[in-house]
């Protein structure tokens, strides 16, 4: 534990009060100054950033997830097969997903831009636009991720009596009633779970937006992870890097005690 | 209700421990970095009588379909004639540097690299290069090419292929538009003019695909000393001065009207230039291998045409960019015969006129320069006489880091193109944040 965890992350929180390089040895002690700097500087645009990310990730292939996992909850032909394809997205490795999203949001030769054409749409450089790059990483995000959440709510919905329903039913209850009086409770613990695992996970993501856009265009899908890899790989600048990364791990520990706690009042349960 | 609830406390620790972990990287990402030392050369360069052992050799080209095959020959030629191993490390070029710079500095990458001669001064600032003098002498390399892969008075590298970046254009499209292939516009007017003529073609064709995405965005540098910025004056950097300001505004201007494309990268433009798609783009003569071998146009190689760049006024001298490949050492294991591997892939006369057969890139040294092969190509004679005449180093290589100066100017420009800030604000910005970088 020594080793793999509190040395790194020591040395890393000593690093953020250096002015440091990655390529030039030395290093000079600045107090506070790295963090004040990040603060001063585009902090907030980049926790703006993330958030929009994060929830974007985790409430769109919440939704999409949900929705699947209701429908082959059912006795449809073939669930268990459609089950299986399903999986597939979140099999594939975030780098192969991006490269895809990056062919089919492509500008000059994309998919997405050939299949809108017929409609009249003219075409669009998804990932090279402020206002659409961050929606096609969000898209791409939800494509890889929806498939783990369906399968946990599928999971638990096949433990939901189905008495319950039955019950409801002979007393005039419709579907949407029943989801929301019987489903949604009895989902309850993991539905916020699920939500709180992703929110973690979405929060600190990196491949899938590194690679579709690097954080561009014009840093506009910058997020804190992406930007802390840019100040130390990019831009060599260790000490900043160690700073956005040490406030970065503050907001992550707020995130990881409500996990704590949501685990705890589950096990109580 | 807990029934509902998957496998809790296994996806607890594992999500706790993911959780430290990632946050533990996220601020770690310096937590091994030595905290002295010096920049000077390392080592005793190649093998001085000493036996041959295995090493490393890190190249970009490793990973481009069109060029892998002339550094796999070389690597043959040379396991076969030393009787060694030499394990290939690959990065893409947009991530090289970093990559690199990164295994250089976790002591995991010791032996040849292959590098950019731009980057030589950052490389040469972590102090584990070779000075590589010594192997440089009596091989007959150009003056010029030795120049282009020395930092600070020290031959950090054995120069080995010298050019240059320029124009490329498709000469039956402009012939579409009435530009001859000897009478390419000379000024921007000109060129802006057969810009808006090309794009009148209609079908969908992107006159000039000029670099717009930020890993390639240095390309506009090139366009503000053609307005005139000198980008650094002594030890100011001058990005931000009414001529850069005037270039970014113009390069703007070609953005908005559909004359550049978004989302263009080197790699993005040879593909549309192979397609037929672009009719212009910026490219090394290592582009004339890439473009023509997946053009469905069997002809495109003898439509190539490379022009020199466009001036302001009648008068000016059109403008280059140096681009050299060179080989260093990093010191380390294997570092004695990974200098013996760079002088014999630099200027041993077959090896490099087999590499020049696939690559195309001009070789470093005088008697490859004069040989038939490489005298008789008519793309490479061309490429020569009207960009690589003219090319000049950028003032930014100068300073050791050149690598964050360009990505602060790169993001700075994106920001223009996209709307996101005003050229002048932006330049102002970024001659600002590159100054502080050189300080």
């Amino acid at each position: 534990m020594t080793a793999i965890v509190a040395y790194p992350l020591l040395t890393a929180l000593v690093t953020a009060f250096f002015k440091q390089s990655l390529v030039v040895p030395g290093r000079k002690f600045v107090g506070f100054d790295n963090i004040v700097d990040v603060l001063q500087g585009n902090f907030f645009q980049l926790f703006q950033q993330t958030m929009i990310f994060t929830l974007g990730t985790t409430i769109l292939p919440f939704a999409i997830g949900f929705a699947l996992a209701l429908a082959l909850n059912t006795r449809i032909r073939g669930a268990n097969l459609m089950r299986g394809l399903m999986l597939i997205p979140w099999l594939v490795p975030g780098v192969v997903v991006s490269f895809l999203w990056m062919w089919i949001f492509n500008g000059n030769y994309g998919v997405m831009n050939a299949l809108l054409a017929p409609l009249g749409v003219e075409p669009q450089a998804w990932l090279a636009q402020p206002g659409t790059a961050m929606w096609a990483v969000i898209i791409a995000k939800t494509w890889q991720s929806f498939p783990w959440i369906m399968v946990m709510l599928l999971a638990g919905l096949q433990t939901v009596p189905r008495e319950l329903h039955e019950a409801a039913e002979m007393d005039g209850a419709g579907t949407v009633r029943r989801f929301f009086a019987i489903t949604v409770p009895q989902l309850k613990g993991i539905i916020g779970l699920v939500l709180l695992l992703e929110f973690i996970w979405n929060f600190q993501h990196f491949d899938i937006i590194y690679v579709l856009t690097g954080g561009g265009p014009a840093g506009s899908t910058q997020t804190f992870a992406t930007s802390v890899y840019e100040t130390a790989f990019r831009g060599y600048d260790l000490g900043h890097a160690g700073a956005l990364g040490l406030l970065w791990l503050i907001l992550l520990m707020a995130l990881v005690v409500v996990y704590v706690r949501f685990s705890e009042k589950g096990e109580e349960r | 209700m807990s029934a509902n609830f998957p496998t809790r406390p296994s996806l607890t620790r594992r999500g706790a421990l993911q959780l430290f972990g990632l946050g533990a990287a996220a601020t770690a990402l310096g937590g091994c970095m030595p905290t002295s030392g010096g920049a000077s050369p390392q080592g005793s360069a190649g093998l001085s009588g000493a036996g041959p052992t295995d090493f490393k050799f890190a190249s970009w080209s490793l990973t481009e379909a069109a060029a892998a095959p002339a550094l796999e020959q070389i690597i043959d030629g040379y396991e076969a004639k030393q009787g060694v191993k030499v394990a290939p490390t690959s990065f893409p070029y947009n991530e090289y540097i970093n990559q690199l710079t990164l295994q250089i500095k976790g002591g995991q990458f010791t032996g040849a690299a292959h590098v950019d001669v731009a980057w030589l001064g950052s490389l040469a600032a972590m102090g584990k290069l070779q000075d590589l003098s010594s192997l440089a002498e009596g091989r007959g390399y150009t003056d010029a090419a030795l120049a282009a892969a020395r930092f600070d008075g020290v031959q950090y590298a054995l120069p080995w292929t010298i050019g240059a970046i320029g124009l490329v254009s498709n000469a039956e499209m402009l012939q579409k538009v009435g530009v001859a292939p000897d009478g390419f516009p000379t000024t921007i007017d000109g060129f802006e003019k057969t810009l808006k003529d090309l794009k009148a073609l209609g079908g969908g064709i992107i006159p000039y695909a000029a670099s717009t995405k930020a890993a390639q965005l240095k390309d506009v540098l090139i366009w503000m000393q053609t307005f005139g910025s000198p980008l650094v004056d002594g030890d100011t950097v001058t990005i931000g001065d009414d001529a850069s300001v005037e270039a970014v505004t113009w390069y703007k201007s070609l953005y908005d009207q559909g004359l550049i494309s978004p989302d263009v990268d080197r790699f993005d433009a040879r593909s549309l230039f192979s397609q037929g798609r672009a009719a212009i783009y910026d490219d090394a003569p290592v582009g004339r291998n890439a473009v023509t071998k997946e053009s469905p146009d069997a002809n495109l190689a003898s439509k190539l045409n490379p022009v020199a760049r466009p001036v302001l006024k009648q008068g000016d001298k059109p403008r280059a960019l140096v681009w050299g490949g060179a080989i260093a050492v990093v010191d380390g294991d294997g570092a004695a015969t990974a200098g013996d591997f760079a002088q014999f892939a630099t200027s041993d006369l077959d090896t490099v006129l087999g590499d020049y057969a696939v690559r195309g890139l001009p070789p470093a040294t005088a008697e490859a320069l004069e040989s038939d092969k490489v005298a008789s190509d008519a793309f490479g004679s061309l490429f020569s006489e009207r960009i690589t005449a003219t090319a000049t180093t950028n003032p930014l290589w100068a300073f050791t880091s050149y690598s964050q100066v360009e990505s602060e100017i790169a993001n700075r420009v994106q920001a223009v193109l996209v709307g996101s800030a005003k050229p002048a604000d932006a330049m102002k910005a970024a001659g600002e944040a590159a100054q502080k970088l050189v300080r």
